[in-house]
């Protein structure tokens, strides 16, 4: 009913286009398309300056740097999932935020109820949230594959309501908190980040390597690319289109659950702590590229660096401000994200 | 074939959420027809973000309302029992407003709520429009009440009072323990609530001479680090940092603290919401230790608050904060208007509820009055201090278990 004949034949034109930026998802970045980057990179040269001028002090700057560049990490870490999704499954998944909750939960259940260091729970959470993932494609998602859009979208806003609700039934609503016995701060020029966020960044980043060496040196990766760019040619070549869905799922949300595992040292947990990164996840996926893994890493500390250095040069405001007047740009004047392919 | 599938999925979606928002409701059933209940509708956030506190609160209220019907229910009226009729305001202010709207339907007779300020300015007017008295458990913004309504009551101090005595304490026990304020930086989260604490506290601080140092702000809803905001602290030289905001960003600030280490004299909160918490200082760890929050709090020296505090505790296995003790008040400030009134008459209960006189199990000046704003005028902000990880009252003299610690050297 859903093979991927049908699925192919019913929203031709529709598919073509999201196929093409499928496919661009996961290519390599190539120089041509590196003009919007430089732009990008002086403008965050630009707010440098003016966060400097404004604070007058390198030592407050230096620190919003680090900062952003940490908290970016994060952000990229929960696009990633996201934009890998969206570029081979063409689902708009507004249940991320709620998996990250649910590795947020995760990771307390391991560090309360059996004492260990939260860190053990990072396999966990990877494993837990995958296996998850690909439960909820195979058993929901992949009936309505190949549908119209909001169709899946509407079931993964029910499905974020059902998965906080269900951890406010299970905790309760009262916070929690997942914290190391130590937690001390690092000093990098001047600057200071918790140990906790320096091993969210570096976890953030050893992740996207390994997703990007899955998608591009593996041949399970060649699949997931080739679905990516035509889910029928994939099929008529023998590739399980089912499968490759529901692993790409499996790892979208696996993303999102070692997001939650690496932030829960330094999070407050409660059922919608997850709801707080939907935004900003959004907006580093459009920056980066509908479906573009690396434009996602990259968008993600491009945000976080916007969103600190922004925060000192504007001040009295909210520090998302900057985020979102450059996201304002980058919809009136590149539409297709920074990293995303030239529109046709 | 596929859309009839998908109607059958959302059909037991959709039959699920009736299912639970029949548990949800499950208390409000029952005995409508009877002459002798009496409803009193509720609205607190059950659900979404701020689902902990909300539950808090309801559970105040059934411990207040099972406290009148255990004595006897409502004498004047024959013995009438309370009954809570539940609504869920999800933490947003439609939401509420059509919560607020059935219950006035459903025949309540007062509504309690609703731990949010732009939930409450909402219910306000539905209350005022159809002649229901409203008391707010919790709800700080100073505007709910400025605009002469007749059917609001507010339980807590509102928000401007909380910035102006949190000036008056930094300034006495500064002063007390010869440590001069040099200057404040105050941080604060960006909405009507952040900002108009804030404004109060620079008011009176410029009035009575304390040097203003820099305002910063962030946005509460999706901030996840404040390391950069502490470094501007520190650069500032204030040897005071002032904080309003929210549980989350609080505790992230505390653990930003401990990291960067600016050379603080002492943080004090002006109304914040995580530093006089009892879990706060399981959640922020030693970074907890001294740190200052102006709030309302427990009596803690009342025999009746210590009691309240051991009930919540053996029938909701948790620990009472004093919002639950302030709605647990607001059930005891209607059910003595019923008694006073005699009559379950919207008008005469308003009238009744405008002449309380009831000693609160929260520190105050005095039994509860309200003035003609509707403000509860003897209610006291206090100050408490986290001291071998439990939050105590510290100041004013009068109200204190011990004695402030200062310079508190928070994050050292």
């Amino acid at each position: 009913m859903t093979g991927p004949t049908n699925a192919g034949g019913t929203v031709p034109s529709k598919d073509g286009t999201a196929l093409r930026g499928g496919s661009r998802a996961t290519s390599r970045l190539s120089l041509r398309h590196s003009t919007p980057l430089i732009v990008t990179g002086a403008l965050l040269v630009v707010l440098f300056i003016a966060a400097l001028l404004r604070s007058g002090s390198m030592g407050i700057t230096g620190q919003a740097l680090l900062t952003g560049i940490i908290s970016g990490g994060v952000y990229s870490l929960l696009a990633m999932g996201l934009t890998l999704v969206f570029g081979v499954l063409d689902i708009v998944n507004f249940a991320h935020g709620a998996f990250l909750a649910v590795g947020l939960y995760i990771t307390y259940e391991v560090a309360h109820q059996a004492g260990l260091n939260p860190y053990i729970a990072l396999p966990v959470a990877i494993l837990g949230l995958f296996v998850l993932g690909v439960l909820i494609q195979l058993l929901l998602l992949n009936r309505t594959m190949g549908g119209t859009l909001e169709r899946q979208l509407l079931i993964t806003l029910g499905l974020s309501l059902l998965i906080s609700n269900v951890l406010l039934l299970a905790f309760g609503g009262d916070p929690l908190s997942a914290n190391l016995k130590s937690d001390p701060g690092v000093h990098v020029f001047g600057a200071v980040a918790n140990l906790s966020r320096v091993i969210a960044l570096g976890g953030a980043l050893v992740l996207a390597v390994l997703v990007f060496l899955l998608l591009e040196r593996t041949s399970f990766g060649r699949a997931i690319r080739a679905v990516a760019a035509s889910r029928q040619g994939a099929g008529l070549v023998g590739i399980d289109v089912r499968l490759v869905y529901a692993v790409t799922f499996g790892l979208g949300t696996a993303c999102a659950g070692a997001a939650g595992m690496l932030i829960a040292p330094f999070t407050t947990i409660t059922p919608t702590a997850g709801d707080q990164f939907n935004i900003l996840a959004f907006v580093v996926v459009v920056m980066g590229g509908l479906g573009n893994v690396m434009g996602a890493v990259i968008s993600g500390v491009i945000v976080g660096l916007v969103e600190q250095l922004g925060g000192v040069a504007i001040a009295g405001q909210s520090p998302l401000l900057g985020v979102f007047i450059l996201f304002l740009l980058i919809l009136l004047i590149r539409p297709q994200g920074i990293f995303g392919a030239a529109s046709s | 074939m596929r859309t009839r599938s998908f109607v059958k999925l959302v059909a037991a979606v959709g039959s699920g959420a009736v299912l639970l928002a029949g548990c949800a409701g499950g208390d409000s059933g029952g005995s409508s027809g009877d002459a002798k209940v009496i409803k009193i509708g509720t609205l607190h956030p059950l659900s979404g973000a701020n689902a902990g506190d909300g539950t808090q609160l309801e559970n105040g209220v059934k411990l207040g309302i099972k406290a009148i019907n255990d004595a006897g229910g409502i004498k004047a009226l024959g013995g009438a029992k309370l009954e809570l009729d539940g609504g869920d305001t999800k933490g947003t202010p439609d939401t509420g407003q059509s919560e607020a709207q059935r219950l006035v339907g459903d025949g309540v007779v007062a509504l309690v709520g609703t731990y949010q300020s732009a939930v409450s300015a909402n219910v306000a007017a539905v209350a005022e429009r159809n002649k229901v008295p409203f008391v707010m458990d919790i709800s700080g913004d100073d505007a709910i009440l400025s605009h002469g309504y007749k059917y609001s009551f507010r339980m807590q101090p509102q928000n401007s009072r909380f910035g102006t005595t949190a000036a008056q304490y930094v300034k006495a026990i500064s002063e007390a323990a010869n440590r001069p304020v040099t200057k404040v930086a105050y941080l604060h989260e960006a909405t009507a609530f952040g900002t108009g604490v804030y404004q109060a506290f620079k008011a009176e601080a410029q009035k009575s001479g304390l040097q203003m140092g820099p305002e910063i702000t962030y946005d509460a809803a999706s901030v996840s680090d404040l390391t950069t905001q502490i470094a501007q602290v520190k650069a500032s030289g204030a040897n005071v940092l002032v904080v309003s905001g929210y549980y989350r960003d609080g505790v992230l600030a505390a653990k930003a603290i401990q990291t960067v280490k600016p050379a603080l004299d002492a943080v004090v909160g002006a109304a914040d919401g995580a530093f006089d918490q009892p879990q706060f200082p399981t959640d922020a760890g030693s970074a907890s230790q001294g740190y200052f929050d102006v709030n309302y709090h427990f009596d803690d020296k009342s025999a009746d608050a210590k009691a309240f505090s051991a009930l919540y505790k053996s029938t909701y296995k948790d620990e009472a904060r004093t919002g639950a003790a302030l709605a647990y008040d607001s059930v005891r400030v209607i059910a003595a208007a019923l008694e006073k009134a005699g009559s379950t008459d919207a008008s005469k209960v308003r009238d009744a509820i405008a002449q309380t006189s009831l000693t609160p199990l929260t520190l105050s000046d005095g039994p509860i009055k309200f003035s003609d704003k509707g403000e509860n005028s003897t209610s006291l902000p206090v100050l408490t201090q986290v001291q071998n990880g439990a939050p105590v009252v510290v100041y004013p003299q009068s109200a204190a278990v011990k004695s402030p610690v200062y310079p508190a050297n928070p994050g050292q």
